[in-house]
């Protein structure tokens, strides 16, 4: 029930992203709905669920609400290399987008590695885990910043301005990229939900009761980088939407990752396309970024949680 | 046959060794108690039986297999464990937590469901299948763990302390619930420092002691051991008196609280 009153609540937003904003008529009025709008919706939706289903699989990998793409470095590491292809060389638009994700899938392989090799060590908690994560993001964040430092004006402006979490447009071209990476990502990790649902009781139990708990923990981190690095490279590093999706779903749909999992990628999907209709109509004068809208809009709602469970 | 061997087994510790050449076997069908004071290495050995640690000397064989060899799902076939320390943390219900222990079962979900009720009502806790496990009191929660134990449907079950923080009703239950499952024909390797209440689950020549100090083996013995008091003593370091007992259970307790002497607080 609760379920399908999200769905009506994604569908309206996703129906508001198409429709909201000047109609222009006629044929340019067309072609802004179907080939600007409803692409641009599409990415949106593509990766607000990656986002909001990698937070919720993380949260659980880790059994730590804290742990999101952004908490445990994958954000960090697929931005650095992102930023890496944008400021040295292989400059914007659908076709090179392929490459910056390859290097932000490489930043994000290389941050979740290290992370991955204290999560190997068969005796590492899960807390160790999680302050790898933490040392491993503020180390990407700093070199991210020197390269931003060494960068040309022009590269930086754009490195900036990409940083700041934008929904590209980018037409159909980039959904026919991004949706593959982003369905092969969330069928990995979703094709972990039973011995993820296992690791509730802790992990030496899991163990015990037949989990291999290395293998979901290798899986989930390569399933979760793949992803988050696609909507990085597409995107920029866009706040907030894998920590407090999760967080709300478990709140009205409980804590059951069977349903948990499926249903923090619909309202992520719901939440970035909300956000990014927001960011385009609320001032007149430009578009805010969706970044900037996702972390006004969950931060403080997320602040009311916390403050509602206290 | 043997369901559990150690072999010389020697887990090595910071400044001493955990477990130092500890050799036992356990066979089918039978029953045996893990005691010894605090920090001897009884979890440890429990968790070596697992393949949470991993013996530095020796063997630990699960069923003729060395349990490093077998895959998780091959191990959570031949054991499963009760540990000493389980905090739920998600509100799962405690049909969810039961049927989470069916892991190594590829099965449906309601298969597993199913299955979990079942588990529930033979441990008499069919009337908490709906309620989350967050919210129930110690007792209960521990009732969840046992049917989860019980679910993962292994012969050999480790329980580590059982009866850790339980009430006297809930202790006696847990034992009880142990004898049913021994009974059954499962073999049972505890740890438990409730000495007293061993006897609660099978004859005192039939129910195994094994005391363990500092990582070693001190004895290896059965219940009805003439000379107990004198391995408790040995045991704890302190000096235990049997209280004298009608039909088949014993009862130790420390000397100091048999016979208060005068003057002292």
């Amino acid at each position: 029930m609760r379920g399908v009153v999200l769905l009506v609540l994604v569908v309206l937003a996703c129906g508001s992203a198409v429709l909201v904003g000047p109609d222009l008529g006629g044929d340019a009025g067309r072609f802004v709905v179907w080939q600007l709008r409803v692409p641009r919706m599409l990415v949106g939706v593509l990766v607000g669920a990656m986002l909001g289903l990698v937070g919720a699989a993380f949260q659980a990998l880790f059994q730590n609400d804290l742990a999101t793409p952004s908490t445990v470095g994958t954000t960090a590491g697929a931005t650095l290399g992102a930023l890496v292809a944008l400021v040295f060389g292989v400059g914007g638009g659908v076709e090179v987008l392929p490459v910056t994700t390859a290097f932000a899938f490489v930043g994000a392989l290389g941050t979740s590695a290290l992370v991955g090799l204290v999560a190997m060590r068969g005796r590492a908690r899960v807390s160790d885990v999680l302050l790898a994560g933490i040392a491993v993001t503020l180390a990407s964040a700093a070199l991210s910043q020197g390269i931003q430092a060494v960068a040309d004006m022009r590269a930086l402006f754009a490195a900036a301005q990409w940083s700041l979490g934008q929904l590209p447009q980018l037409g159909f071209g980039g959904v026919e990229v991004l949706a593959p990476i982003v369905l092969v990502s969330g069928a990995l990790v979703l094709s972990q939900t039973r011995p993820l649902q296992a690791l509730a009781l802790g992990e030496e139990l899991a163990h015990a009761q037949g989990v291999s708990v290395r293998r979901v923990r290798l899986l989930v981190l390569v399933g979760g980088a793949l992803g988050v690095a696609a909507c990085v490279a597409w995107c920029g590093p866009i706040a907030f939407v894998g920590l407090i999706v999760p967080h709300i779903v478990r709140r009205t749909t409980g804590p059951q990752l069977r349903t948990l999992l499926p249903l923090s990628a619909l309202v992520g999907a719901g939440f970035l396309v909300a956000c990014d209709t927001l960011a385009r109509v609320v001032w007149s004068e430009r578009e805010l970024p969706v970044g900037v809208v996702t972390a006004s809009v969950g931060a403080p709602a997320l602040f009311w949680l916390v403050l509602r469970r206290s | 046959m043997s369901v559990l061997s150690f072999e010389s087994v020697t887990l090595p510790g910071s400044d001493r060794p955990r477990l130092n050449a500890v050799s036992f076997s356990l066979d089918q069908g039978e029953c045996a108690f893990l005691i010894g004071p605090n920090g001897a290495g009884k979890s440890s050995l429990l968790r070596l039986v697992l393949g949470l640690e991993r013996a530095t000397g020796g063997n630990v064989k699960l069923a003729d297999r060395a349990v490093t060899e077998l895959t998780p799902i091959e191990r959570a076939a031949r054991v499963a464990w009760l540990p000493q320390h389980l905090s739920f943390q998600d509100a799962l219900t405690a049909r969810e937590v039961v049927a989470i222990a069916r892991y190594r079962f590829f099965e449906s979900r309601d298969r597993a469901l199913e299955s979990a009720g079942q588990w529930l009502e033979r441990v008499g806790a069919m009337a908490l299948a709906q309620r989350r496990v967050t919210q129930l009191s110690g007792g209960e929660q521990q009732r969840v763990k046992l049917a989860a134990l019980l679910a993962q449907e292994a012969p050999l079950l480790l329980l580590d302390e059982p009866a850790n923080h339980l009430d006297p009703a809930q202790e006696l239950e847990v034992y009880q619930l142990l004898r049913h499952e021994w009974q059954r024909g499962l073999s049972v390797l505890c740890v438990t420092h409730d000495i007293n209440l061993v006897s609660v689950v099978g004859e005192p020549e039939r129910v195994r002691l094994l005391g363990l100090m500092a990582g070693k083996l001190r004895f290896d013995t059965q219940l009805s051991d003439a000379a107990m008091v004198e391995r408790l003593r040995d045991l704890y370091g302190i000096a235990f008196t049997e209280v004298v007992q009608t039909g088949d259970s014993r009862v130790f307790v420390p000397a100091r609280l048999s016979t208060p002497e005068e003057g002292e607080p």
